[in-house]
């Protein structure tokens, strides 16, 4: 498969009352954003595991994106804090495991930033081409 | 260098009181380079209790493994302490189970021991062989004396000692009721040169290293079982429900169960060494620890283990932390 027929799986958590919307928004005002995107919707980025993103890359995902309330507007006042401590470590191990860094990402995105979400998308998507697909850890059908 | 008769004459004398149940220390070990942990619970057991550098094994590891059961109507439970004899290194694993507040600080007895350094078992094996017999060691600044079945040999610190003696920023005790020697100068700094340089490599060529190590990997879950901050009653990596991951050992669930487990360490492992000290398959899991240590120290300005008072790194935030990647 050539670099330009790739087109990665990206597995998306949006926080419920920043992210989501700002999915939302840029739905509703028409602006056209890659479709490679999976959009799951959480309670807040703070609610993401750690492993769900694991598990993500590991069942079929060439990239995760996770995005929350930009810091101090969260919805549960302290929530994207925590989460961000938590990417910003995870990234940083992946990446010592091996895994592209730009695999995994991150981003503030605010109810009100449906352009920035397609931005943040655009990005995504960019960089998990650059990287290829994920078949380092993938989970492998064990044929008999 | 510690006083083996006054280490015996002290836990006699902790394991006499009336509040106290049982005491976690060192003993002989039948052969090789290792000592070997016991738990003793009568004054007149102590007579086995030792120190010297075959004693590698980290006793804080066993005061969380005891199994808390339900107590029958009309039945009190038994409140008496624990004591436990611990190295500098020891002594973290102790700070942090405080901090994540496992247990109560007046739940145990802690018998600090400065130490010099213990011996690496693989770099003993390498000096000396396979050894029947039974070791003893003694240590100084400068050398390390091993007797073998009565065969004294004088040794290099750097050619035997384990990896984390000869970086060791915390060879007293951080926390103590007791100690049972004169506390020793530290003599090293840790530049986390190791992970700098295993940094520098790109991609692809960190994945080879860790596929080649992670597919020795056979899941036997030693690492887990003897780390002294893996007390979970429940462990993500044996639960079915969810089944975060399998229980095959091939490259992919192995690699999930390595992230993980680093993962679950992160801001909490105290560098006891004892995950790759145990593992059959001689994978360099610390690689991954020191990693995150030396990132959480450089970002967060966090060091596990140190301070009793402190909030546990993931349980915490600041609204000034670094995010950098973040877009």
């Amino acid at each position: 498969m050539s670099a330009e027929e790739f087109e990665p799986n990206i597995v998306a958590f949006l926080c419920n009352w920043c992210s989501y919307a700002g999915a939302d928004l840029a739905g509703t005002s028409r602006t056209q954003y890659l479709p490679n995107v999976k959009i799951i919707r959480v309670m807040c980025s703070g609610r993401v595991n750690p492993l769900f993103l694991v598990n993500a890359l590991q069942q079929g995902a060439d990239g995760v994106l996770i995005s929350g309330c930009h810091p101090g507007d969260c919805h549960y006042m302290e929530g994207n804090y925590y989460a961000r401590r938590r990417y910003t470590l995870m990234h940083k191990l992946l990446e010592h495991v091996g895994v592209d860094p730009g695999r995994v990402n991150m981003s503030w995105v605010s109810a009100s930033e449906g352009a920035k979400f397609k931005d943040v998308v655009e990005d995504t998507v960019t960089k998990a081409k650059e990287a290829g697909p994920m078949e380092q850890f993938r989970r492998r059908r064990i044929n008999w | 260098m510690v006083d083996e008769s006054k280490l015996r004459e002290k836990a006699a004398e902790v394991l006499a009181r009336e509040d106290v149940r049982r005491l976690i220390g060192w003993k002989r070990g039948t052969y090789g380079f290792e000592a070997a942990p016991c738990v003793i619970k009568d004054a007149s057991e102590a007579e086995a209790l030792i120190f010297d550098p075959t004693c590698v094994q980290n006793p804080a590891s066993f005061i969380t493994l005891e199994e808390k059961k339900p107590v029958p109507r009309g039945q009190e439970a038994d409140t008496r302490k624990i004591a436990v004899m611990v190295k500098g290194c020891d002594s973290r694993a102790i700070v942090q189970q405080l901090v994540e507040k496992a247990y109560d600080r007046d739940h145990v007895i802690v018998l600090g021991i400065p130490c010099l350094g213990v011996i690496d078992r693989r770099k003993a094996a390498a000096l000396f062989g396979d050894v029947a017999s039974q070791v003893s060691a003694k240590v100084d600044a400068e050398k390390v004396a091993v007797d073998v079945g009565g065969d004294v040999k004088t040794v290099d610190r750097k050619d035997i000692l384990m990896d984390k003696c000869l970086r060791c920023r915390y060879p007293n005790p951080l926390v103590y009721d007791e100690l049972l020697a004169d506390e020793v100068e530290k003599w090293a700094g840790d530049e986390f040169a190791d992970v700098g340089e295993f940094e520098g490599q790109s991609p692809e060529e960190k994945w080879a290293f860790w596929e080649e190590q992670f597919s020795k990997c056979i899941r036997c879950y030693s690492c887990r079982n003897v780390c002294p901050m893996c007390y979970c009653v429940e462990c993500v990596v044996t639960k079915l429900q969810p089944q975060w991951t399998r229980r095959a050992t091939d490259i992919s669930e192995n690699t999930v169960y390595h992230i993980q487990r680093a993962w679950h360490l992160a801001g909490r492992c105290i560098e006891c060494m004892e995950c790759q000290r145990v593992c059959p398959v001689d994978i360099p899991i610390m690689t991954l620890n020191r990693k995150l240590t030396r990132d959480v120290k450089e970002m967060f300005e966090y060091e596990p283990g140190v301070d009793v008072e402190a909030q546990p790194l993931l349980a915490s935030y600041n609204p000034q932390d670094p995010e950098d990647f973040i877009m």
